[in-house]
């Protein structure tokens, strides 16, 4: 089913808040990247088709954001600040911890879907450093192991008692 | 805009407020190294090569006046306490920019060493290298050494195609975007962009198929660095081993300047020659890539005589003598009447200069065409030779105050480069109006978009003149001193409102008053009408040429019209009288010479650069019906196939001569080697024939509508060129045949080579040296520049009457009730292509039917449909499109398609069905 024939209200909804089309780029990213999992090539295609923009920009709007992913990811994209107030305060052992607990290095997803690993520039949190965030939703100050551990319990405990997660942040309810 | 005095480096100069220093130096010969910053594209400032120190003068807050230091002079400040972009930094008055100062050195080495980070430094196996800004400014600006770490570069996959013509060198770009910008600005093509950021930021072109653009090759031209190298040259040469030899596009009307950049005998590159009257520096794919037919071995090598149902290889000798001799029996036996010929528009003056003076004066036949005679061909309707843009016309100059008119024709398909010149008028605050039935790429730019019904195109310019009289839009005093029949017009357009033509035309009353409004207000007027413009006829034609007339928009430069006739000369064709009208007796028209050759009224022919056959085979059996026929080409075509003589001849490399373009600027292209396998010239051709006839006897007679030029026109009398010509048939070189044809054709007695020659211009914008931007870009024009024939209505004592009238409408048929159109491709797969790396993007036989429509019938994207006319039937494949009107099917005009099968004339209604259930693929 394509996305307009299944998100065809929130679609129309998103483009009556622009003057103009191709302002609307990010926010059906979004809803593309939610419902592939991912931004395929083809997912790509059809907001550029949705929008009459050419293919071309909308691959290069995918590509700059570092929230936009182009590869398949888990259900929760972790992404950890290694930028220098985070780096400062623990980012690097935070990094390590997180390859440790979850089996993977940088950039991998766990085997069971759940988690991706990322590195990122500042997040704008650096007075909680160091920073991760979840889908949007930040998490402060893990600076000992149980801190990690008890965040990723949190979180598969939250993905799988079912509850509606997007990637894009598109249901957090903030 | 008011000037602004500043001083650079010492030196004062004024230029126009708003200018920007890198540009307002290069006005005082300085020149402040750039990467980014392009003089044909908008700045952007992403590089910093061009950092300078920029001085103002300091301004007392509370006065607002300027500081006035103890030795009487301004204090000048440093802008922002720090050097500036000179790309992006506007000039004041009383600033003062510094370019060569040691914290400008030292930034200029610094900015470099960075670009260099990342660079591979691969110039020994870099196309590029020898041509290459990066390389040129590193040598000038650059450190010696770099203190990067060099294992620390990053890198790429080595090149990976952009598209099919295009590679790219991820580790040589240095990010500039040019690429991007010129297919964004110039092409109106955005098909590049960036991917990624940082160090892994990267080009990347997503459209289908990828780099999908006609003008991708100026991208390799405008990059900076190696990056963007094109499938045709990477290898093939070092830069420096090259000798560019001045060339003229011989692909389409435009006739852009082209070098044929050639190593010995080679030919290793096609590259633009700068010149603002016609291409600024840009030329389209099928001009760069689309010159390999060249070397073909498919080339003919030798005359072909036929024996029995063979081609065989003959001296010329054997093959002059053979014609010579057929072609006086046959005018013994059946007269002069019985003669015939045809002639390529592609072909150069010189060649269709002589080739008709053979028929003419020693043959003395007047059936002479530069048309095929298929049943779709429209008839050629000329304003160029009276209405024509005025000479001097330069597009390149034009902007706000003018409007152009672009009337049933796509110039992406028809003549490339017209994209880019109107995209610029557009661009600079020009107004556009597009009137045509079907959706083109041109839409794009910044426009007015009129979509009439397929056919009633003439009552769109039709309801544009009712405007015009109704709102007193007219240039009275011109029309009173150089119209006639303004009172006899009204009173044709008397029974006709405004919205009862628009509604005739199926287009909205509004946007066409704001159109008339536009055109008649604008200082400048251009119109330029195509091929479906040609299709509508010549009701649509007489009306638009009153549209120019009305508004007193010809006789001057940048005002006029320009006829976009298929073929790259056949305004030279029209020129020197290959048309059956051109002479005092009238001749025979293609068409007609196909029906007298199948009664046999029509016994020789010969056949120049032409091949009748492929557009249209039913050519064949009249052919196959001559005593005796000759064709003068580079392969042997299918209408060679049909010849009892074949003869070959030079490509526009291995000779000389000039193509006269669709604004009637006749231009001079240069031999670039020795001819292949010794073939001569067109020219030579028809000289060889001539001397033999002579020899057996044949008395020249006088000369009779060559020159005359004008048999297409609407409004002058037939005048027959009067000057004498020589009948000595004794030209040595091209330059002796132009010679002929300054003092003998009308209009063109400035065209000799020596005057040519004298056009030479000081190069647009460009100053002497100035590698930093157009090393590697285009060629300085050392051939001139060409000479723009003046158009009949350049004479101020020149009248023309007004034609306009309200035509029937196009009859509907219920039982063939779409209309079938044949759409220009520029991409269409003949000879041209042989060898070309555009060979993948040679569009294939297909039908472009609406949406709607295509559901309506149950027909899917690429199902086969069948359609049927009066006269024939076709399957084809469907190409579904859900901008087309309803009603509308387009078939483009490509080698292979099955026009002539059922085209009953350049419109035609048809029926469409699904054709069984199979399916095949298309583009
Ligand atoms: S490919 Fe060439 S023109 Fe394009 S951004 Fe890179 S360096 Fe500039
Ligand atoms: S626009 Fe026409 S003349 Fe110019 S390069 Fe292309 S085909 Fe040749
Ligand atoms: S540096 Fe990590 S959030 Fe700002
Ligand atoms: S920043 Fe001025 S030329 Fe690039």
């Amino acid at each position: 089913m394509s996305l307009i024939e299944k998100y065809g209200a929130e679609i129309e909804s998103i483009l009556a808040r622009y003057p103009q089309k191709r302002s609307a780029v990010l926010p059906l990213l979004f809803i593309a990247q939610d419902e592939y999992g991912y931004l395929t090539d083809a997912a790509m295609r059809e907001v550029a088709d949705l929008l009459d923009m050419p293919p071309t920009d909308v691959f290069e709007v995918a590509g700059f954001y570092s929230l936009l992913y182009t590869q398949p990811v888990g259900r929760w994209v972790l992404q950890v600040c290694d930028d220098v107030p985070c780096a400062f305060c623990g980012a690097e052992d935070l990094i390590a911890t997180l390859q440790e607990k979850l089996g993977i290095p940088v950039d991998q997803t766990t085997p069971d879907g759940m988690f991706t690993l990322q590195r990122v520039k500042c997040l704008a949190d650096c007075d909680h450093a160091p920073v991760l965030q979840a889908n949007l939703e930040y998490y402060h100050d893990l600076t000992t192991p149980e801190k990690v551990e008890a965040v990723l319990a949190e979180l598969r405990q939250r993905a799988e008692s079912g509850e509606k997660l997007s990637i894009s942040g598109r249901y957090a309810d903030r | 805009m008011p000037n602004v005095t500043l001083v650079i480096d010492g030196q004062t100069v004024t230029v126009p407020a708003g200018t920007n220093i890198v540009d307002a130096a290069r006005i005082a010969g300085i020149a402040i190294p750039v990467f980014c910053y392009h003089p044909k594209l908008k700045p952007v400032g992403m590089c910093r090569m061009c950092l300078v120190e920029v001085w103002t003068p300091k301004i007392d807050p509370a006065t607002r006046q300027a500081v006035i230091g103890e030795d009487g002079r301004p204090v000048m400040t440093l802008m922002m306490g720090k050097l500036q972009p000179g790309c992006v930094t506007s000039v004041s008055d009383g600033m003062e920019v510094r370019t060569t100062t040691d914290r400008v050195r030292f930034a200029q080495k610094g900015q470099l060493e960075f670009l260099l980070t990342s660079h591979p430094l691969d110039c020994p196996v870099c196309d590029k290298g020898g041509e290459c800004p990066l390389q040129n400014l590193t040598m000038q600006f650059g450190p010696s050494t770099s203190r990067f770490d060099y294992a620390d570069k990053i890198h790429f996959e080595k090149p990976i195609r952009l598209g099919d013509l295009i590679y790219l060198d991820r580790e040589r770009c240095i990010l500039c975007s040019r690429c991007v910008r010129f297919q964004d600005d110039i092409a109106g093509d955005p098909v590049l962009g960036f991917d990624n950021r940082g160090r892994t930021w990267e080009i990347i072109s997503k459209s289908d198929p990828p780099f999908d653009s006609k003008f991708s090759g100026n991208t390799t031209d405008i990059c900076p660095v190696g990056a963007l190298t094109t499938a045709d040259f990477r290898f093939k040469a070092r830069v420096w081993e090259l000798r560019p030899t001045p060339s003229i596009c011989p692909h389409c009307p435009v006739g852009c300047n082209i070098s044929l950049d050639m190593r010995y005998d080679r030919l290793m590159r096609v590259m633009p020659r700068e010149n603002d009257y016609v291409n600024e520096i840009w030329i389209c794919d099928k001009g760069r890539f689309g010159m390999r037919f060249i070397e073909s071995p498919e080339r003919l090598r030798q005359p072909l005589i036929r024996k029995g149902d063979t081609l065989t290889p003959a001296t010329w000798d054997e093959a002059i003598a053979l014609i010579a001799e057929k072609l006086i029996a046959i005018r013994t036996h059946a007269g002069a009447a019985a003669l015939g010929g045809l002639a390529s528009p592609d072909l150069p003056n010189e060649d269709l200069y002589l080739f008709q003076k053979l028929f003419r004066q020693v043959l003395r036949s007047p059936n002479l065409d530069f048309c095929t005679g298929a049943p779709g061909e429209p008839a050629i309707i000329d304003l160029g030779a009276t209405l024509g843009v005025g000479k001097g016309t330069n597009l390149s100059n034009l902007g706000a105050g003018t409007s152009v008119l672009v009337v049933g024709a796509d110039p992406e398909e028809e003549a490339p480069l017209y994209v880019l010149r109107l995209r610029g008028i557009a661009a600079r605050g020009g107004d556009l109006t597009i009137i045509n039935p079907y959706p083109t790429k041109l839409d794009r730019t910044p426009a007015r978009v009129i979509r009439p019904r397929a056919g009633a195109e003439a009552f769109v310019a039709l309801a544009l003149l009712k405007t015009l009289i109704e709102e007193e839009l007219i240039a009275a005093d011109f029309v009173t001193r150089r119209v006639q029949g303004f009172d006899e017009l009204k009173m044709r357009l008397r029974n006709h409102s405004v919205a009862s033509l628009c509604d005739a035309a199926g287009a909205p009353e509004d946007v066409v008053r704001s159109a008339a409004y536009a055109f008649a207000k604008a200082d400048n007027g251009i119109i330029i009408y195509g091929r479906v413009a040609l299709a509508s006829g010549a009701d649509l034609i007489d009306a638009l040429a009153d549209l120019a007339l009305l508004t007193g928009h010809v006789g001057r430069p940048n005002n006029g019209v320009i006829p976009l006739i298929p073929g790259a000369n056949a305004r030279g064709a029209l020129d020197m009288g290959v048309h059956p009208g051109a002479g005092k007796k009238r001749g025979l028209t293609a068409r007609e010479m196909w029906a007298a050759a199948r009664e046999g009224r029509l016994r020789g022919m010969i056949i120049a650069g032409m091949d009748p056959v492929r557009d249209n085979p039913a050519a064949a059996e009249a052919l196959d019906a001559l005593e005796f026929l000759v064709v003068q080409d580079i392969f042997l075509t299918e209408t060679a196939q049909h010849a009892d003589v074949v003869l070959p001849t030079a490509s526009i490399a291995g000779r000389e001569g000039t193509l006269t373009n669709a604004e009637r600027r006749v231009q001079r292209f240069r031999q670039a080697r020795i001819p292949e396998f010794n073939t001569p010239a067109g020219w030579d051709v028809a000289q060889r024939i001539a001397r033999a006839l002579i020899a057996l006897g044949v008395k020249p007679t006088a000369p009779d509508g060559q020159g005359d030029g004008r048999g297409a026109s609407r409004t002058l009398a037939k005048t027959a060129a009067t000057t004498a010509s020589s009948d000595q048939w004794d030209y040595a070189v091209a330059g002796d045949v132009a010679d002929e044809i300054a003092a003998t054709v009308h209009g063109y007695a400035d065209t000799t080579y020596e005057s040519l020659g004298l056009t030479r211009k000081p190069q647009w914008g460009r100053q002497p040296n100035e590698a930093i931007f157009y090393d590697g870009t285009s060629y300085e024009n050392t051939e001139g520049v060409g000479v723009q024939i003046a158009a009949e209505a350049d004479n101020p004592k020149a009248t023309f009457t007004l034609r306009a009238r309200v035509p029937p409408l196009f009859a509907t048929n219920d039982a063939y009730p779409y209309t079938l159109l044949a759409a220009p491709r520029a991409y269409d797969g003949r000879a041209w292509s042989r060898d070309s790396k555009l060979l993948p993007r040679m569009v294939t036989p297909h039908l472009i039917l609406n949406a709607d429509d295509a559901t309506a019938l149950g027909i899917a994207p690429g199902g086969l449909v069948q359609i049927a006319s009066e006269v024939g039937c076709a399957v084809l494949p469907a190409q579904i499109d859900r901008n087309l009107p309803r009603g509308l099917a387009l078939m483009p005009d490509v080698d292979g398609a099955p026009l002539s099968r059922v085209q009953t004339g350049p419109l035609t209604r048809i029926a469409i069905m699904a054709h069984i259930s199979e399916t095949v693929g298309t583009r």
